[in-house]
């Protein structure tokens, strides 16, 4: 039974609940990595389609300059900032700066890396991303 | 090569990516947003030299970090010698694909050819 229970796979990674904020940024950041490389690599063959000459631009354009087109690329902004904010969370942590003193593990056993300052990050990330989709929006939509 | 080194290369090239596709953002900003996405202005960006060369550099680096990031992703699912080794040839395959075909586009675009 306890065997199963730590078999879940893509479920479980999948599942960013259970272990707190910390965990859902975990998942975030390799959700957001994903959606990126498919966004990177649809944007590099979107571009690509300039070589055929300016019908083939405009066609193009005219596929991905519409609303829906405007949302997707509004999330990608917002996938983008919270990534990057995120990551510098996690460069730091890595180069052991705002992961606290080493120290005797005490009960109730509080791991001293998962601290406040870790976590305000985390949700400054969050609100970054969303200010950062809004002003794409305006910039998209308010022409 | 030693993991360590490959995560140092993984953070080098996000810091150099992050400061890169802000200025090719800011260069999306300097008219009108669908103004800066007609024809002959993307042509005119590409045929900027320097701006080219920063398209190329964007490729290079996101191509490296992102599908350096994928092979992370699915080192964390599964793990196996058989399986490591497909996972990390997979992932330069795709990554050199990826950075042949965008230099394509930036290499053509930016001699007039399209």
């Amino acid at each position: 039974m306890e065997k199963q229970e730590n078999k879940e796979g893509i479920k479980g990674w999948l599942n960013p609940g259970r272990y707190g904020i910390e965990r859902f940024a975990y998942w975030l950041m390799r959700l957001t990595g994903i959606g990126l490389l498919v966004y990177f690599i649809a944007h590099i063959y979107e571009t690509s389609t300039i070589l055929n000459g300016k019908a083939a631009w405009e066609k193009m354009l005219d596929l991905t300059q519409t609303t829906e087109g405007h949302i997707i690329l509004a999330i990608v902004i917002g996938m983008c900032v919270f990534h990057t904010a995120n990551g510098i969370r996690l460069m730091l942590g890595h180069g052991g700066i705002g992961v606290g003193k080493p120290g005797r593990p005490d009960y109730p056993y509080t791991p001293r890396s998962i601290n406040m300052k870790n976590k305000l990050c985390i949700y400054a990330s969050i609100g970054l991303a969303a200010l950062a989709m809004m002003y794409g929006l305006g910039v998209m939509f308010g022409e | 090569m030693r993991e360590s080194i490959v995560m140092k290369v993984h953070y080098g090239t996000a810091l150099g990516a992050v400061a890169l596709v802000a200025v090719h953002i800011l260069f999306r900003l300097t008219q009108e947003f669908s103004k800066s996405l007609q024809y002959e202005s993307v042509i005119a960006n590409y045929e900027f030299l320097p701006y080219a060369l920063v398209l190329e550099l964007i490729l290079v680096l996101i191509s490296i970090h992102g599908f350096n990031g994928l092979r992370v992703i699915l080192l964390e699912l599964k793990q196996g010698r058989g399986y490591e080794k497909a996972v990390t040839y997979g992932c330069i395959a795709a990554m050199v694909a990826v950075i042949a075909y965008g230099s394509r586009t930036i290499i053509l675009a930016s001699m007039g050819m399209s």
